[in-house]
Formats: structure tokens, C-alpha cells, sequence
């Protein structure tokens, strides 16, 4: 034991030696987290600019623009009247959505002429685009209600018969888990999992590689001992940190974000614990592997994308590939992101995560495995001679 | 002076090369970065939402009723399950996104036009499926109250033309430009194969300096008395030539083999793309004038490379962004690129509009090699 704790002892110091790796590990990853929680701090999208181009200018017609002036989600742009400034506000991205309401329209309304009302939306962003489409329909179906309303009203139907009527069949569309829409809930769990991922990993992946470097690690391999214990003695501060760093991040976005967390707390701290010994010990692994400590770095940094995208968190695994489904399922992160929600958001038991608390240990032993089993052997002289001279 | 610069070009490129790290780096990453999107994305649309119909009721009507949303666009009932409660089982366990509850006597109810409630579930933890899916059931759910309606009506002796009136107030068509389909693959497979072309590059750009300082060559330039304004440029140079022959293989399987949409002309994207490389090129350079190793360099770029995409507003709107983070994000280049290439693939706004783009891309570029300038003049 005094022997790991020694070699922890020592990794700690080269820690505090290297300012930016001290950086990185305390800082950086609360910095993201602040960052991330800033970019998603509004969480839904409100204000969305829309154009009306009314060329009617009927009583129906104003009644049209009322129901998107009342909606929340709509921020009306006065000075767009006609279908060209339109085209170009959409062009040049002043607005993002765009009613418009036909000459005589409510003539031919009245007349049923068949007449329709125009609503655009920008598809070329397709947050902005899904949410539009969304909003527009809540906001049509509640002009048609009033309407519908109204009409029977008309018809000198009574309010309790007209209420009777429109409630015959009432559908209530119920969201669960994220009932606000909230792009806060559905984004930051998974970016703050792939930064403790990524600070994790990058700072493992130099531990072995600083040492050859320094032609340090030699002493390592003609030491006494085991590889199992230089591996838990270098490893252990990465991996205290790497947890303090899970906690601290959680407790952050929840404090500061805003952000809703159910679940029990077990199970987080179980998941957390698995994913920072998978990760700690691929660093390590890939550390044993770099020829230095550029090589780990430039490789690691440009994970991080891919991991996000393939892992099935935003855009759906059912409309992801077969073959790339099979290979993120390979990737510690893909289980933690999606079991980490499961908990947090959807508040899921012990019993719907087994899959992925045996993923994460089934993971753990073969990260740990890999990263003891290096060979205790130095190289035969004449190598060591030929890579110096 | 011209051969001076070429010969000093030459060997950046030679360096670049035997850099074997850096060579496969820039070489496939930004290519298997656009295979891997592409494949990712491969299904371009999000339609078939995995959904679950528990009719309780069992009746006519509710069969109807069954009939009417397996009709709906983009769900695709893939369950049926006896009760609410498994109902609820297959939400949380993501087996299906959205559901719906036919209420016991739904039909009874209808008949006698007495009140019924259909439930309809969404399960909001991924959001691309949620707003789908609510738009998919907000649909259902305004067909189903305007037949209900109407039929109800008629029932109470309402003439069939006034009772469908009553519910026909007025057409809504949509429409989505610019991206008709509403396909996702064409949102973001580019956007994403640049961001890690961007990385490559910055990760190459952090050695323009620390690269040269750090080694023992640097003496030798010193002893030489090359310029070093003429030793930068030609390193410069040398660098964003590379950066744009590996972006080139990226746009040709984009646009001419996958079929990314690109609304302007390839040249107004190539020089766009061009100005953007040199303004990557000078924050890279920054990084490594303030680094003392190139360890440092490549942590230094990256801190700043790698949220930049989802600080640029590319995806979540800059507009929902807090105002002091508008400001850090239009700092970095990666910002204004990643909104002008979504302006030029989608919308080709012309060259005039392009122009603040452009600026942006100059004056970043200005100050980053002139701070980079002071700091290693400071240095050496």
C-alpha cells in the first residue's frame, strides 16, 4: 500500500508541476460546464422572429395575426409587409418564419372558395425549423378552436353547448420527462459527461508518456514492482479527480443551470465511478501505447465530436446504422450519456439500467486488464542503442 | 527573395509530412469525420417515430380511430399494448417515443356525444423526437376534434355544409425552405466534417511558431538572418495551402457525391472557406506564441477549438445565447464561418451580404499574427 501511495505521491507532484495539466483538470472542466450551461441557459426558444404579409386587411385576417401575437413563442418583425421583403428577410436570416395571408381571403373564406394561408419556416436550421413547425401548429389548431367557437356562437348556440361540443373529444397531448421543451434537460447532461470524458482521458493518456519523455520510465520497469501497482499508483490521483470533477460538475449545473435531476443518487454516484475507471484506465492504456505525450494528445482532442454524434444522445440510435450503433456501443460514453439521462430526467430504477451498468463493468474489467498488463521487460540493449544514436 | 520563401515553403511542407501524427491527422480526419456524419445521418429524415396505440375500448370507433393515426405522418405504431401501465413501461424504457391512450367506452361515449379524452404521450428527453413527435400528434390531434366536431353537430340537426364551415375557418399549408424535406443529414453532416477539419488545422497551426522556436533549427534561421516576417509568411503560406488541399477531397465528396446542398457558387464557398483558414491560421498562431512546447500549444488550441461549434450557434440559435457569450463567440472565427456556410449552403445570400463575413475573418486574422508578432519578437 505505501508503495502505491508513494508512486501516487509522486504523480501528484508532477501535477502540481505542470501548470496547464493542473489547469485542465480543476479549471477547464468548469469552465465548460459554465459555458455549456450558459449556451443552453434560456433552454427554449422563445421570440422567434416571424413576418406577417397580410394582403387582405379583413377582420378574418387580423384575427389570423392576433393568434401569433398572443403565442409567446412568436416575435412579430413589423416593418416585413410584402411577400419580395419576405423571401429576403428569410435569405439574410433576419426572420426565421413567415405568415401569409392571401388577397381576398376572407371573401373566399366566407364564399368556401377554398382559400389557405401560407406558413414558411427556415429549414435550414432545423432546431429553429422543428420548433417553428411546432409552434405554428399549436397556434393554428387554437385559432381554429376560437373559430370554430365563434361560429357556433353564430348559430345561436349557447357557450355551455358550444364548450359541450368542442370537448366531445378532447385530446391532451401530455410530454413527459421534458415537458417544457427544454434544450437545457436534453443537452447539458450529455456535454458534461463527454467533458469529464475528455479531461479524464486526455490527462490519463500523458502519465506514462511524461515519464518516457523523461527517460523516467525505465526506473519504472526495472523497479520491484508489479505493473498492477505502478498502474493504481500513477492512475489513482487521475481517477480522484476524475470523480471530484463528476460530482463537481453535477452539483454545478444543478446549482447555478437550473436544470431538473431526479434519480437516486446511487445510482449516479455507482455510474460515476465506473465511467471514471473505464476512462482513467484507457488513458492509461493509450499512454503505455503513445510514442509521446503530443501523439496522445492530438488524437484524444479530436474525439470528441464523434463520440457525441454516433452515440445515438441527440439524433436517434433507431435512425442510426446498424454498424455504427455496434461500434458506439463500444464507447464508454454512449452507455454513461444515455444511462446518465435514464437517471437523471427519467428518473429509472436500478432494474431498466442493468444493461448499462454491466456495459460500464464489463468495460471497467477490460480497460483495467489492458492497462496492467504491460510488460515488465525493457528493451534488449541494442534497441535502447539504435533509438539514441 | 521569391526562391528564399519557396525553399522555406517547401520545407513546411516537408515537415508537415514527416510529421506522422500530423500527416494522418490531416490527411483522414476530416474524411472519415464526413464518412462517419454521413453514415450517422444516413436516414436524412426523421419519420417512423416509434409509437405505441393502447386502445382501451376496443370498439369501432376506436379501431377508427387506430386506423386515423397509423395514417399520421412520421409515426409508425410499432406496439399495441393492453394497458396504460405498459404503455408507460415502453416510454420509459424507450422501446417507443409516443403514445396514445383510446379511454375505455371511447366509443359509447362518442356515440352518445358525451365527453371523451384521448391521451396522448410524448416522452421529451430527446428533444429531435419530442417536437417531432408533438407536431406529428398536434396534426392527429386537430383532424380528430374538427370530425368529432362536425359529426356532433350534424347530430344536433346543424345542416352537413354549416357544421363542416364551423371547423373549416381557414387553410393552413406549410412549407419549409431551403430545405424542403426538412433533412437533417443536409443541417448538419458539412457542418460537422469542417468542425473537425477545423480541429486538424488548428492542431497544425499551434506548431507554427513553437514549432520552430522549440527546435534546434531555430538557431540556424537566426544565424542565417532569413527575415522573419519573410520565415512566418512563407510557414503561413505553406500551411493554409495544406489546410485547403485537405478541406478539397472533403467538398467534392460533400457536394459532388453525397449530394450536400450548396446553394452559391463552389468559388464564393472556396474563398470563404479560404479567408476562413487564414483567420483559423492566425488564433492557432497565437496559441503557439504563448506556448512554450507543443504539448501546450495543441491544449491551447483545442480549449478554444473544441466548443467553438456549439458556442457558433450552428445548431442552438447565438440569438438564445446570454449577450455576453454573443460577444466571446463572435470573437472566433469558427462563429462566423459556421453561420456562413449554413447562409451559403442553404441560401446563397451574395457576395455583398458575405462581405461582413469576410471582415470578420480580416480583422480577427489582423490582431491574432499581430499580438503573435509582438509576443515572439518580446521572446526571441
Amino acid at each position: 500500500m505505501k508503495q502505491i501511495l508513494y508512486i501516487t505521491y509522486y504523480e501528484t507532484i508532477h501535477i502540481f508541476k505542470d501548470k496547464i495539466l493542473l489547469v485542465l483538470i480543476f479549471f477547464v472542466p468548469l469552465l465548460y460546464a459554465f459555458f455549456f450551461g450558459a449556451v443552453y441557459s434560456q433552454g427554449i426558444l422563445t421570440g422567434i422572429p416571424l413576418a406577417v404579409v397580410d394582403l387582405d386587411h379583413s377582420a378574418l385576417s387580423r384575427e389570423v395575426i392576433k393568434s401569433f401575437e398572443n403565442s409567446p413563442r412568436f416575435s412579430i418583425v413589423q416593418d416585413i409587409t410584402t411577400y419580395p421583403l419576405l423571401e429576403e428577410g428569410m435569405r439574410k436570416s433576419v426572420i426565421r418564419a413567415g405568415v401569409v395571408i392571401p388577397e381576398n381571403f376572407a371573401r373566399d373564406a366566407d364564399l368556401n372558395r377554398g382559400t389557405e394561408i401560407l406558413t414558411v419556416y427556415d429549414g435550414s436550421n432545423l432546431i429553429w425549423g422543428y420548433n417553428i413547425r411546432k409552434y405554428t401548429l399549436e397556434v393554428v389548431n387554437q385559432f381554429n378552436t376560437g373559430h370554430a367557437s365563434s361560429y357556433m356562437a353564430g348559430l345561436g348556440l349557447t357557450k355551455k353547448e358550444i364548450t359541450n361540443i368542442l370537448d366531445t373529444l378532447s385530446t391532451n397531448i401530455d410530454v413527459w420527462y421534458n415537458p417544457t421543451f427544454s434544450y437545457t434537460s436534453y443537452m447539458l447532461y450529455g456535454l458534461i459527461m463527454l467533458v469529464i470524458h475528455q479531461i479524464c482521458l486526455l490527462s490519463a493518456s500523458l502519465t506514462v508518456t511524461r515519464e518516457k519523455e523523461k527517460n523516467c520510465w525505465i526506473q519504472f520497469l526495472s523497479s520491484p514492482l508489479p505493473a498492477w501497482k505502478i498502474f493504481l499508483g500513477k492512475s489513482l490521483p487521475y481517477f480522484l479527480t476524475g470523480f471530484f470533477n463528476y460530482v463537481l460538475l453535477i452539483w454545478f449545473i444543478t446549482r447555478f443551470v437550473q436544470i431538473k435531476i431526479e434519480g437516486s443518487v446511487f445510482l449516479m454516484a455507482l455510474l460515476g465511478l465506473l465511467y471514471t475507471v473505464v476512462i482513467i484506465s484507457a488513458g492509461f492504456y493509450i499512454s503505455l501505447k503513445a510514442k509521446n505525450s503530443l501523439q496522445a494528445t492530438r488524437f484524444i482532442m479530436l474525439l470528441s465530436v464523434p463520440l457525441l454524434m454516433v452515440s445515438g444522445y441527440t439524433w436517434p440510435q433507431t435512425h442510426i446504422p446498424a454498424f455504427i450503433n455496434n461500434f458506439a456501443s463500444l464507447i464508454p460514453f454512449t452507455w454513461m450519456a444515455e444511462g446518465f439521462r435514464n437517471i437523471a430526467v427519467k428518473d429509472l430504477g436500478a432494474g431498466c439500467l442493468t444493461p448499462v451498468i454491466l456495459a460500464l463493468s464489463l468495460m471497467s474489467i477490460t480497460a483495467v486488464l489492458l492497462a496492467v498488463s504491460f510488460a515488465k521487460r525493457k528493451n534488449r540493449p541494442m534497441k535502447i542503442f539504435n533509438d539514441h544514436f | 527573395m521569391l526562391s528564399q520563401c519557396l525553399a522555406i515553403a517547401r520545407r513546411e511542407f516537408f515537415f508537415i509530412w514527416r510529421d506522422k501524427d500530423l500527416r494522418y491527422i490531416l490527411l483522414f480526419g476530416p474524411l472519415l469525420g464526413l464518412l462517419i456524419f454521413y453514415g450517422t445521418y444516413s436516414h436524412q429524415v426523421l419519420k417512423d417515430i416509434p409509437t405505441a396505440i393502447a386502445d382501451l375500448d376496443r370498439s369501432r370507433a376506436s379501431q377508427e380511430l387506430v386506423k386515423n393515426i397509423r395514417g399520421a405522418e412520421n409515426l409508425k405504431i410499432t406496439a399495441y399494448p393492453e394497458s396504460y401501465d405498459e404503455l408507460e413501461d415502453l416510454i420509459k424504457k424507450g422501446t417507443v417515443v409516443a403514445g396514445v391512450v383510446i379511454p375505455e367506452n371511447y366509443g359509447k361515449d362518442l356515440s352518445l356525444s358525451r365527453q371523451t379524452r384521448v391521451e396522448m404521450i410524448v416522452d421529451g428527453s430527446n428533444m429531435i423526437y419530442a417536437t417531432n413527435a408533438t407536431s406529428a400528434m398536434l396534426s392527429v390531434s386537430h383532424t380528430l376534434s374538427a370530425q368529432t366536431g362536425v359529426k356532433t353537430l350534424v347530430a344536433r340537426g346543424i345542416a352537413p355544409a354549416q357544421a363542416a364551415a364551423a371547423y373549416q375557418s381557414a387553410e393552413f399549408r406549410e412549407e419549409a425552405w431551403f430545405n424542403p424535406t426538412l433533412n437533417y443529414a443536409y443541417f448538419v453532416v458539412l457542418a460537422l466534417a469542417l468542425n473537425i477539419w477545423q480541429q486538424c488545422c488548428t492542431l497544425t497551426a499551434c506548431m507554427t511558431i513553437v514549432g520552430e522556436t522549440g527546435a534546434a533549427s531555430w538557431y540556424q534561421f537566426k544565424s542565417l538572418g532569413i527575415s522573419r516576417l519573410r520565415l512566418f509568411i512563407s510557414k503561413s503560406a505553406a500551411q493554409i495551402i495544406t489546410f485547403m488541399a485537405v478541406a478539397l477531397p472533403v467538398f467534392f465528396l460533400a457536394f459532388a457525391v453525397f449530394k450536400l446542398p450548396l446553394r452559391c457558387g463552389f468559388l464564393l464557398f472556396f474563398l470563404f472557406s479560404l479567408a476562413f483558414a487564414t483567420a483559423l491560421h492566425s488564433v492557432g498562431t497565437l496559441a503557439s506564441s504563448i506556448a512554450w512546447d507543443p504539448v501546450n500549444a495543441a491544449r491551447f488550441g483545442m480549449i478554444i477549438a473544441l466548443p467553438s461549434f456549439l458556442v457558433s450557434g450552428y445548431t442552438y440559435p447565438l440569438e438564445s445565447m446570454p449577450g455576453c457569450l454573443q460577444i466571446i463567440a463572435k470573437i472566433l472565427p469558427q462563429t462566423w464561418y459556421f453561420q456562413g456556410i449554413n447562409l451559403l449552403a442553404f441560401k446563397d445570400p451574395g457576395w455583398a451580404f458575405m462581405s461582413q463575413y469576410f471582415l470578420a475573418f480580416l480583422i480577427i486574422a489582423a490582431v491574432c499574427y499581430t499580438v503573435s508578432a509582438v509576443i515572439v519578437a518580446r521572446r526571441t
